[in-house]
């Protein structure tokens, strides 16, 4: 029963975590109906930023967070901008192929810049941990849980509740009017974009707090956001949010109860389900 | 008359939205049956419900006498039920005699396996509603009137029993919509039974034989043309106010 | 097809059928490797390029086939055809069943489904006895390059004649309805749900044989392997590249990129994969309808074709 207690806890710490890695992309491609497959390669960036940030710098990789954050919505927007905007009236279909060359791109440079080492960001900290009752709280993975709720409803209401957001929110439903207010959309769809990197950058700081990183790790992180956005339903920040905690409570129950190769299977059958059954997601309106 | 098309008591419901209420009326074979109605009347959604797009809440859907309410749209397209589209859908990739081809290949009772047979069925519909040069065309690159014209090729190719003309004189200038007119006569002299939607009431009036008219959903009116149009519920309904 | 075009074709092939004769063993498996993928393209072809529905999950088909083989082979002693008609029998049983819910989804739901469907996959044969679990099959090794060679060319030629054939009859006429436009097809009469199952099944059928000529190939298949999701994103770019929804486009797609990727990694090991990437980034920006179709419209528009080609996709 503690053991049941534990892993449950433990799935809900590690959702709070993937629910912030899925936070950008499930805002790109609800908004700006960009399907970024190369999501998990940024969050791979972020969390090599935190590491050189940590390591050469020495500065605490929470409290680092927001320049690793800025630094990459300075990314976004240039990509945006500069590359993403000259296809965003093209098939859908070429969003996906862009952002795969990009993903394949960033995997070589990480590769070529980083070697493929394994790294991790170990702050002195990193090893305490509550007892909370029956289970324990690892202090890392804990404030990795804190910040990612923060975010998320950070993410929540800035969307739907400041001017910017409303701004963003209208440009993606109805261009023609929002250029006939004012709004610039090239500018606005770039920092949309800045923003969707800036969580998948401080998602990477967080998640070296907790796990291993190296070049290649993007891919399946990729494939566990999609996930999450499907699973949660792309409208909603809140959505998402339950999706990672339905997706790391999962994951924690099936590696505990059948086997660490079948986290996956786990996860992407889900997927499947829920595409067969109730594509807008658990908490989505109708795509 | 026999009536060819049956609609008995129709509802259909849109989450909380009641776009059709309790329609009945019937199509003759070889009548010309015009629709009109405000924008919102739930006209085109009827069209939908007909040719199968959509299924209905309630009530009963009858073609040459059989109930069709849940066949999907493709077999009521075997069975001979034609219509066009008021947001025009061509095929973009496609040459416009191809367009009207699909139409030839898989319209009623199943259509014609052979391409080439289906290409000549195509340039002759498009000859008939004076189409033919543009044939070699994209479907992209046809303005408005040459577009509402491809639908009415590409349904005709179907060899259609009954035809569901959607808003197909909407944009039109003076002399295309007599043009339009003449075609949809041609049409009925064929064999075909017609049911246009319409907007353009002085064209929808010569050309019909009857008139429905449809308000919030529901019908108000069913007569002669004449009669429709100085009813005052409809003159109310569709012009917001008295006229002498 | 005009007697010029049908000429030069057939010279293509032969010249591409001789290449056992004049070319060394490292072409001839070069060869196979390109031919191989080049079916795989074509047959994504059929439910991508001409139905308008991009599978991300065409490995599952191809690992189906190798396994078909692999068992078929190795389990019960049966001869390679039994065993390729079995592959192919085993992705058509999947394409049936799991294509009708799958089918149902639109644009990237359907891409993300399938991909999801071929990870599922690998975890799932990992555990079937038959199938040798997380060890795999070893089969009965037929040491042949050059046979393999030929039954792959064969099976691109049948495989983009078959293609062929669809641009010139209803079934596919029907498909391409269907991507242009799928609810004004069911409108005028097509089928639209028995139309894509069929091009789901006969995508299927030509990466089941794909993969099972590759299995008695290679000789040894493992799950990881013959379900390797990183082709699927291989043989999609390489149909895209060439120009999907066209007859040779895969073909070209997958013979330029195998070129180029072979050409950059016995140059400069690492910087291949980055360039590949930069190819593909470009490639969608300027060439988005594929290398076929910028042959055909460079000789009109020359240099304007790529400035055309954003303009039109440009926020």
């Amino acid at each position: 029963m503690n053991l049941l207690a534990q892993i449950l806890v433990n799935g809900i710490l590690l959702g709070g975590l993937y629910a912030v890695m899925a936070q950008g992309l499930a805002l790109v491609w609800g908004v700006l109906n960009i399907v970024n497959l190369a999501h998990g390669a940024f969050i791979m960036l972020g969390a090599y930023a935190s590491w050189y940030l940590y390591t050469d710098l020495g500065v605490d990789p929470f409290l680092g967070l927001p320049v690793t954050a800025a630094a990459l919505f300075v990314l976004g927007y240039a990509l945006q901008r500069g590359l993403l905007n000259l296809i965003v009236r093209a098939p859908m279909f070429n969003t996906l192929l862009i952002t795969f060359g990009l993903e394949v791109v960033l995997t070589y440079l990480a590769q070529l810049a980083f070697s493929a080492d394994f790294r991790a960001i170990n702050p002195p900290y990193a090893g305490n941990s509550y007892a909370l009752g029956p289970v324990t709280l690892p202090m890392a993975r804990l404030a990795a849980f804190g910040v990612a709720l923060a975010l998320t409803l950070g993410m929540w209401l800035f969307l739907l509740h400041s001017r910017l957001g409303r701004a963003i929110r209208a440009t993606a439903q109805n261009l023609v009017a929002a250029r006939l207010y004012g709004v610039e959309p090239r500018h606005l769809y770039a920092v949309t974009f800045g923003l969707g990197l800036a969580l998948a950058g401080a998602a990477g700081g967080l998640y070296g707090t907790v796990s291993q990183i190296n070049p290649y790790i993007g891919a399946t992180l990729t494939a566990k956001c999609f996930a999450i956005s499907i699973i949660g339903g792309l409208d909603n920040p809140l959505g998402v949010m339950v999706g990672g905690l339905f997706l790391g409570i999962i994951e924690s129950l099936t590696t505990l109860y059948v086997g660490p190769t079948f986290a996956d299977v786990a996860s992407f059958g889900i997927l499947v389900l829920v595409l067969f059954l109730r594509p807008s997601g658990l908490l989505g309106r109708a795509a | 008359m026999t009536a060819i098309l049956e609609i008995r008591n129709v509802t259909r419901r849109f989450a909380g939205l009641v776009a059709v209420n309790q329609v009945s009326f019937t199509l003759g074979e070889g009548e010309i049956l015009g629709l009109i109605g405000p924008n919102g009347a739930g006209k085109t959604t009827l069209v939908s419900l007909i040719s199968g797009t959509l299924e209905p809440t309630h009530g009963e859907i009858l073609y040459q006498g059989r109930p069709i309410g849940n066949l999907p749209a493709y077999r009521r397209a075997r069975l001979g039920i034609g219509r066009t589209f008021q947001i025009m859908r061509p095929f973009p990739g496609l040459s416009v005699l191809d367009n009207v081809a699909v139409g030839a290949l898989f319209g009623r009772g199943g259509g014609q396996p052979d391409l080439a047979k289906a290409r000549e069925q195509a340039r002759a519909c498009l000859d008939f509603v004076g189409l033919g040069r543009a044939a070699g065309q994209r479907a992209e690159e046809l303005g408005g009137p040459g577009r509402k014209r491809l639908e009415l090729a590409k349904a005709l190719a179907m060899q259609p029993r009954i035809l569901l003309c959607d808003e197909v004189m909407a944009g039109l200038n003076l002399v295309e919509i007599d043009e339009v007119i003449e075609v949809i006569r041609k049409l009925r002299a064929a064999g075909i039974s017609v049911l246009v939607i319409e907007h353009v009431i002085k064209a929808i009036k010569s050309l019909s034989d009857r008139l429905l008219v449809l308000h919030h959903g529901e019908k108000i009116a069913d007569g002669a043309p004449d009669e429709v149009l100085a009813d005052a519920e409809v003159v109310q309904a569709y012009l917001g106010r008295q006229r002498a | 097809m005009k007697a010029g075009r049908a000429i030069l074709a057939l010279a293509a092939v032969a010249a591409l059928a001789g290449v056992p004769w004049y070319g060394s063993d490292v072409l001839v498996q070069f060869g196979i490797n390109t031919l191989l993928l080049a079916v795989l393209a074509q047959g994504w072809n059929v439910i991508g390029g001409y139905t308008g529905y991009a599978s991300f999950g065409n490995s599952v088909f191809y690992g189906l086939g190798s396994y078909g083989v692999a068992i078929a082979m190795v389990q019960w002693e049966l001869p390679f055809a039994v065993g390729l008609a079995f592959g192919v029998a085993l992705a058509v049983a999947f394409a049936l069943l799991l294509g009708l819910p799958v089918l149902r989804l639109r644009g990237h739901y359907f891409a993300i489904a399938t991909l999801a469907l071929a990870q599922v996959m690998t975890a799932i044969v990992s555990n079937i006895a038959l199938a040798g679990q997380n060890i795999g099959l070893v089969l009965p090794p037929l040491n042949n390059d050059p046979l393999f060679y030929e039954l792959s060319l064969g099976l691109l030629v049948l495989a983009t004649l078959t293609v062929a054939w669809l641009t010139r009859s209803k079934f596919g006429f029907g498909l391409i309805a269907i991507r242009e436009n799928e609810e004004g097809a069911a409108v005028m009469g097509v089928n639209t749900t028995l139309y894509k199952v069929a091009a789901f099944a006969l995508s299927g059928a030509f990466s089941a044989l794909a993969g099972g000529i590759h299995a008695y190939w290679i000789t040894f298949l493992d799950p990881e392997s013959a379900f390797d999701i990183g082709l699927n994103v291989k043989m999609i770019i390489m149909a895209v590249f060439g120009g999907a929804g066209t007859i040779l486009g895969p073909v070209v797609g997958a013979f330029s990129l195998s070129a180029i990727s072979e050409l950059l990694s016995s140059e400069v090991t690492s910087a291949a994969g980055l360039f590949f990437g930069a190819v593909i980034v470009a490639a969608v920006v300027l060439m988005p309808r594929g290398l076929t179709d910028l042959l055909r419209r460079y000789r009109k528009s020359g240099w304007r074709y790529f400035i055309e080609n954003i303009r039109a996709h440009k926020l």
